[in-house]
């Protein structure tokens, strides 16, 4: 089990979202707001590629592909002396963790990628047992923020009392390596133990609270009336439990709440009035960050306006 | 049509469960044979609470080496959220061995028309080092989503400019990315892929003119977890 207190704030390399970057670019933005105010050291590396996950998650990419790009991403880690995985994205978090293990574990697999390295000429890519720990260099946005939950609440420019808020955790965090995540992964509280720091009047228990978002990767294109019915749950859920803001820490589930929430509406006949945003957002709106310039709350499918008009911040 | 040889993620095996527990996909302490059918992983299924598809009766049919299960509808509906791998009091982990099974059918050509929808991913990350919704996906975004999404899209660049960022989010994998798609083998599969498709179309084609369209709806023998009564209970 992780604690707090192994949670780097040094050598991170903060690890692009493919997800962030086409439908939520903000996200790494306000990451980046918070992290240069709290004093974390990090990098930004573009020669990191996707880590494969939608396509390791439709079933397109075999299991070799997956950690053959991971492998490559751990060099091009080391390399710019940075070897602290950091994502913004469940899915990269869990993929990468993944892998480093059957990396480290698993000699013929290894060396296998090894061996397509050296015969595409990417020597410098080879991958040594044990290059990467699978417990201490991989990590998620969210946990650097945890560890910074202190000084968040210091540095804080707005305070969010009075907001009723709810978090969602993602599944490819705290479902997929479950031994290895910070607190009970029947019960986390990551995203809430921010919020509280930045003043919100967290909603700890609603109905389903750990159910999946529904995206489930293929489901939302491919069955998306079981998709949809999952996503709705969750919102009905919300809406009972009176919650305006809904937290959340994954592309993945954002896509899924503020995309698919008119459209559930639609489809549907439900009428929502939670909006939505990841917790670095809210964090760097609660540290002073504007909207739209560092949160992008402008790339959004629900309106935020309503919310930050209601809550002076526009 | 030749079946696709996966050596990693289906690794031959006398056994399903011996494939299963030998794939790259799943964990090496995988708790298959630990399995109590005690249906912890159903009752946390967001899949099961909406359709039949019971993860229970997968990781039966596994156990049973019953070859069945890689023609089920079922196995297509798992959202991978892992909440069963949470959950079983065993360590197993029907969210991972569902992945072995449609690898396991990928090969044999069964369902492999579900991958036409995502098979661009591939091509796209070779290029650009990143991944992006297919095009099929953006159509039905752009349907489902409206103008807002789509007026948002064609702003995207300068919206990211905006925030400071590049206009696209491309990556310079300096032609790395190709190389180790090339050398795994990833090209070739994509390549199988699309003719197996294409192949499955023109005999599914075929076989509509020459005879009448048989009902296929059904699945394979699954009792249904929700039809299911329990045992009367024991009272004494």
């Amino acid at each position: 089990m992780k604690t707090i207190g192994d949670i780097p704030d040094r050598q991170l390399l903060l690890f692009k979202s493919c997800m962030v970057g086409q439908e939520y670019p903000g996200v790494e933005t306000s990451t980046r707001y918070a992290f240069d105010r709290l004093g974390v050291d990090y990098i930004i590396n573009d020669e990191q590629s996707c880590c494969t996950g939608i396509g390791h998650y439709t079933d397109i990419f075999e299991g070799l592909t997956t950690t053959a790009i991971a492998a490559r991403n751990f060099a091009v880690a080391r390399r710019c002396g940075h070897p602290n995985i950091t994502c913004l994205c469940s899915t990269c978090y869990a993929i990468n963790k993944e892998a480093c293990e059957v990396l480290n574990t698993d000699n013929e697999i290894r060396e296998k990628v090894n061996s397509i390295f050296r015969e595409q000429g990417l020597e410098d890519l080879v991958y040594e047992k044990d290059d990467m720990n699978s417990k201490a260099n991989f990590y998620h946005a969210v946990e650097i923020l945890l560890s910074k939950a202190s000084q968040i609440q210091a540095k804080k420019k707005f305070d969010f009392s009075g907001v009723k808020a709810a978090a969602h955790h993602a599944c490819h965090y705290y479902k997929v390596k479950y031994l290895d995540v910070l607190g009970n992964p029947e019960n986390p509280q990551l995203i809430d133990t921010i919020a509280i720091a930045c003043g919100a009047d967290m909603v700890r228990w609603y109905e389903d609270r750990t159910l999946t978002c529904g995206m489930g990767f293929a489901q939302l294109h491919l069955n998306k009336k079981t998709s949809l019915q999952v996503t709705k749950t969750k919102l009905d859920s919300l809406q009972k439990a009176g919650v305006e803001l809904m937290i959340h820490m994954c592309p993945n589930c954002h896509i899924q709440y503020d995309r698919y929430q008119p459209v559930i509406e639609r489809e549907f006949g439900a009428k929502y009035d939670t909006v939505h945003m990841n917790i670095a957002q809210f964090v760097a709106l609660s540290m002073g960050a504007d909207p739209y310039k560092v949160c992008g709350f402008q790339t959004h499918s629900v309106p935020l306006e309503g919310f930050l008009e209601k809550h002076g911040i526009i | 049509m030749m079946p696709y040889v996966n050596e990693y993620d289906t690794p031959e095996c006398k056994t399903l469960a011996e494939t299963v527990k030998k794939s790259i996909r799943t964990p090496a302490s995988l708790g298959l044979d630990r399995c109590i059918q005690c249906g912890a992983c159903t009752a946390s299924c967001p899949a099961a609470r909406f359709t039949d598809y019971s993860p229970r009766q997968i990781v039966k049919k596994v156990l049973e080496n019953d070859h069945s299960v890689l023609e089920s509808e079922m196995i297509w509906s798992c959202f991978y959220c892992y909440s069963c791998n949470l959950r079983c009091p065993r360590n197993n982990s029907p969210a991972t061995i569902v992945q072995v099974l449609r690898q396991m059918a990928i090969n044999e050509g069964i369902g492999v028309e579900k991958l036409g929808y995502f098979v661009e991913i591939g091509e796209y990350l070779a290029e650009n080092g990143a991944s992006k919704v297919p095009g099929a996906g953006v159509k039905n975004m752009e349907r489902d989503l409206g103008e807002r999404w789509i007026k948002f899209k064609k702003d995207l660049e300068s919206i990211r400019v905006e925030l400071g960022l590049s206009s696209r989010d491309i990556r310079n994998t300096h032609g790395e990315v190709r190389a180790i798609l090339e050398g795994t083998g990833y090209f070739e599969r994509e390549k199988w892929i699309k003719t197996t498709i294409q192949e499955k179309s023109l005999h599914q084609l075929l076989k509509s003119q020459c005879m009448k369209e048989e009902d296929k709806s059904g699945d394979f023998g699954f009792e249904n977890d929700r039809g299911y009564p329990g045992q009367a209970a024991l009272i004494i």
